[in-house]
């Protein structure tokens, strides 16, 4: 079958180049085309965002340009989780702003480590569900043992219940619409009905996500908050006067994912407009008092 | 579709029935649980005075299987623990089999004063705070607000990560569902649902294990029963292509494969229910079981069962302290007979409405609108009814997109094919001559005998 599909094809070739001068260009043309090219560009410079020749680990999260500069938070609850456990175990990098559609995996975050001088291979991105075992090894500070697995059934609490309410309240509420789409589509296009595509899609996931995780056929908002308020407050139980959850000496992977979540309920700079949520959690000041801890840890002044 | 709702609803919303003998007569809404109670009050009501029914407690839940009292996990934790705390004259067991009782369409579904709670939690939450005779047998009202902080976190690990391995082991593995859940449910539901619900019941399970990052496993046997189902595999470009056996990766199944992962998330799970219950009786370390320990006892009791692989159920054996458990609960309440009840039957016409709505949901594209329309979505309680406009837009784009779609197909076929060779028939264009005599008359014109002569169409034509 090869043999039939290339003979065709190579013996008109031979034929071009041994017969008539239909192929060849005339020789006024190709003395015109010896010129070319006139004049030579140097090689443009690359991007700014580009990656460079990097010392340090570069962490691409949802974010907003200015706010990647200054390595603030990010606004997502995934990627605020392990940029929060990278600061804290002591990890040097830099925060770039990225998309779904740039990360290998299809979810943000992700780490590209520093580049070596001496390997111009370039570098295997590093998926968020080996960034702990990367942080690990890395790290500057000691992390407390393994606190054991009490902490498997409380990020279970995190996981769903606060996490679904937390689905609900950004992409499903009305109310937060404007956030929503200041978030996450405005700055993806400025074309209105891809725009509304995106919006519906986000939507849609955000509720399929919410279903499944409930395991019911439509989704309860009484419920969820209800569901929500439970979960801080066995969180504000378990936390109880210590500094970090499980009575660690210092805060770990479980502080870094309550805090993702806390601190966006809280931030000022987020215009939530569903306050729901975040009056369910300023109940519980112990939690609030573990965020701003965390927060004046990993980013110097509280707010 | 509405008339599942309303045909439970409003023989329900009464709590409290003043009774006359001519009331009796009209309560028609009362299935036949409550004749009992009915003849009982006959009994006591010697003065005609207006007299409070106390309206059961009914838990309707999922029936028995593989040797247990119910298929469901948690349906199962929700009879462990009214088996405990309620004695077995005082409430009824319902295996009604059918969501559809429910507003939340979920079983277990308790039916008490008037008000329908479903799933575990709720249930308990419900029967703590309202039939508060009852909830002090239970250890969950006097525990420190760490331990009542380890309740919640546990249960919720409990109905997820249980859940997860459960839907694993029972739903998405092909050998146990072909051998072993799928004929249970056929014993449980009437004929011509065992069509529909069961499937949507798998597609669910298979996607919260999906949604707890299972979903590996739940794929890889997937790929397996596409595999059995078929036969041979054949190649993008249609040969058969032969198994590769190479390494043990290769000549392993692929359940056998996803086994070895599954051992290890199960192992978590036993490992981490046993490091809670350490060296007490039960998992909190109360004197008397408390609401997770049912639930623990639900999750565990499925895990037991054997299926065609008992990855689960060895590992469970494995680990002595869970079995031990498992058996400790099991042993609680031997002597205690259930307060079964038949479920009232469902009649042909609601039978048809369900079939008919698990037949819709499973059409391709419209299934999931249709469910979404039908059971509502998001239920907001208050705010937020501001109906956002661009699901609308995109509604009438989809609408007007499709009809351009369907009109342009429609145009598209009545056109003559591409390429092909245009045939044009016309009718002669005068009827003269021999073309007046029809068919035949225009065969004939055809001969040069009958030709006619030029007609002349105007005499001055004819004069030059």
């Amino acid at each position: 079958m090869a043999a039939t599909v290339e003979g065709p094809k190579t013996r008109p070739r031979a034929q071009d180049s041994t017969s008539s001068g239909w192929f060849t260009i005339p020789t006024p043309l190709a003395r015109l085309f010896k010129k070319f090219p006139l004049l030579t560009y140097p090689p443009n410079e690359l991007p700014a965002r580009s990656p460079e020749i990097r010392e340090v680990p570069t962490l691409y999260v949802f974010i907003s340009d200015e706010d990647a500069l200054a390595g603030l938070p990010s606004f997502n609850p995934s990627c605020l989780k392990w940029q929060t456990f990278l600061k804290l175990v002591g990890v040097d990098f830099h925060v770039r702003p990225s998309n779904n559609h740039a990360s290998p995996t299809g979810a943000l975050p992700f780490l590209l480590p520093p580049s070596t001088p001496g390997n111009p291979r370039p570098q295997i991105p590093i998926p968020s569900n080996k960034l702990e075992q990367y942080g690990l090894d890395n790290a500057k500070s000691k992390l407390p043992k393994d606190p054991g697995s009490r902490l498997e059934a409380y990020q279970s609490l995190l996981d769903h219940r606060i996490r679904n309410t937390w689905l609900y309240t950004l992409y499903l509420s009305p109310a937060n619409a404007d956030l929503l789409s200041h978030l996450y589509i405005t700055p993806t296009t400025s074309s209105r009905p891809v725009r509304a595509r995106i919006s519906y899609q986000l939507r849609h996931a955000a509720e399929l996500e919410i279903l499944r995780s409930t395991g019911r056929d439509a989704i309860d908002t009484a419920a969820l908050y209800k569901g929500a308020k439970e979960a801080f407050h066995a969180l504000d139980a378990v936390l109880s006067d210590e500094k970090w959850f499980f009575g660690s000496e210092v805060p770990a992977l479980f502080d870094a994912t309550v805090f993702s979540y806390t601190h966006l309920i809280l931030h000022d700079g987020l215009a939530w407009k569903n306050q729901r949520l975040k009056e369910i959690l300023r109940e519980y000041p112990r939690l609030v008092n573990h965020r701003n801890r965390i927060f004046r840890r990993c980013w110097g002044a509280g707010e | 579709m509405n008339y599942y709702r309303s045909s439970t609803d409003p023989a329900v919303k009464t709590n409290s029935v003043p009774l006359g003998v001519s009331d009796l007569v009209g309560l028609q809404g009362l299935d036949v649980n409550d004749e009992l109670l009915i003849t009982t009050w006959l009994q006591y009501s010697t003065t005609p005075v207006s007299r409070t029914i106390p309206l059961r407690i009914k838990l309707h839940v999922w029936g028995p299987a593989f040797g247990l009292e119910s298929i469901d996990a948690e349906c199962l934790a929700a009879i462990a623990a009214f088996r405990h705390i309620i004695p077995n004259d005082a409430w009824s067991l319902i295996a009604s089999n059918n969501t559809y009782l429910s507003p939340d369409y979920t079983l277990p579904a308790l039916f008490h004063d008037g008000t329908w709670t479903s799933g575990y939690m709720n249930i308990i939450s419900y029967v703590i705070h309202h039939i508060t005779s009852y909830a002090n047998q239970l250890a969950d009202n006097d525990l420190t607000p760490q331990i009542e902080a380890d309740l919640l976190a546990y249960s919720s690990f409990l109905a997820t990560r249980g859940s997860g391995l459960v839907a694993l082991s029972l739903y998405a593995s092909p050998h146990a569902w072909v051998e072993l859940t799928r004929p249970a449910y056929s014993g449980l539901l009437p004929f011509p649902l065992t069509w529909t619900i069961p499937s949507a019941i798998r597609a669910a399970a298979i996607e919260k294990a999906e949604n707890l990052g299972m979903g590996y496993l739940a794929a890889e046997a997937e790929a397996d029963e596409a595999d059995a189902g078929s036969g041979t595999e054949t190649t993008s470009t249609g040969f058969m292509r032969l198994r590769e056996r190479l390494g043990p990766g290769k000549s392993m199944r692929p359940e056998q494969t996803a086994a070895i992962r599954f051992t290890q998330l199960a192992t978590d799970f036993f490992t981490t229910l046993d490091d809670l219950r350490g060296s007490g009786q039960y998992l909190l370390r109360t004197s008397s079981p408390s609401s997770l320990d049912f639930l623990a006892y639900g999750y565990l009791a499925l895990m037991n069962v054997q299926t065609p692989y008992p990855i689960l159920a060895t590992c469970l054996t494995a680990n002595r302290c869970s079995i031990q458990f498992l058996q400790m609960m099991n042993a609680e309440s031997q002597d205690y007979i259930l307060p079964r009840r038949e479920p009232k039957p469902r009649g042909l016409p609601t039978t048809l409405g369900i079939f008919a709505d698990g037949a819709i949901e499973n059409i391709a594209g419209a299934g999931e609108s249709w469910k979404r329309w039908r059971r509502g979505g998001i239920n907001s309680a208050e705010e937020e009814k501001a109906q956002d406009s661009t699901g609308i837009l995109l509604g009438i784009g989809g609408v007007v997109v499709s009809l351009a779609a369907v009109g342009a197909a429609v145009l598209f076929r009545r056109l003559p094919p591409f390429g092909a060779s245009t045939h044009r028939f016309e009718a002669p264009r005068e009827e003269k001559g021999l073309y007046r005599f029809g068919e035949i008359g225009a065969m004939l014109d055809g001969l040069p005998m009958f030709e006619q002569p030029p007609a002349a169409s105007s005499p001055v034509l004819n004069m030059i």
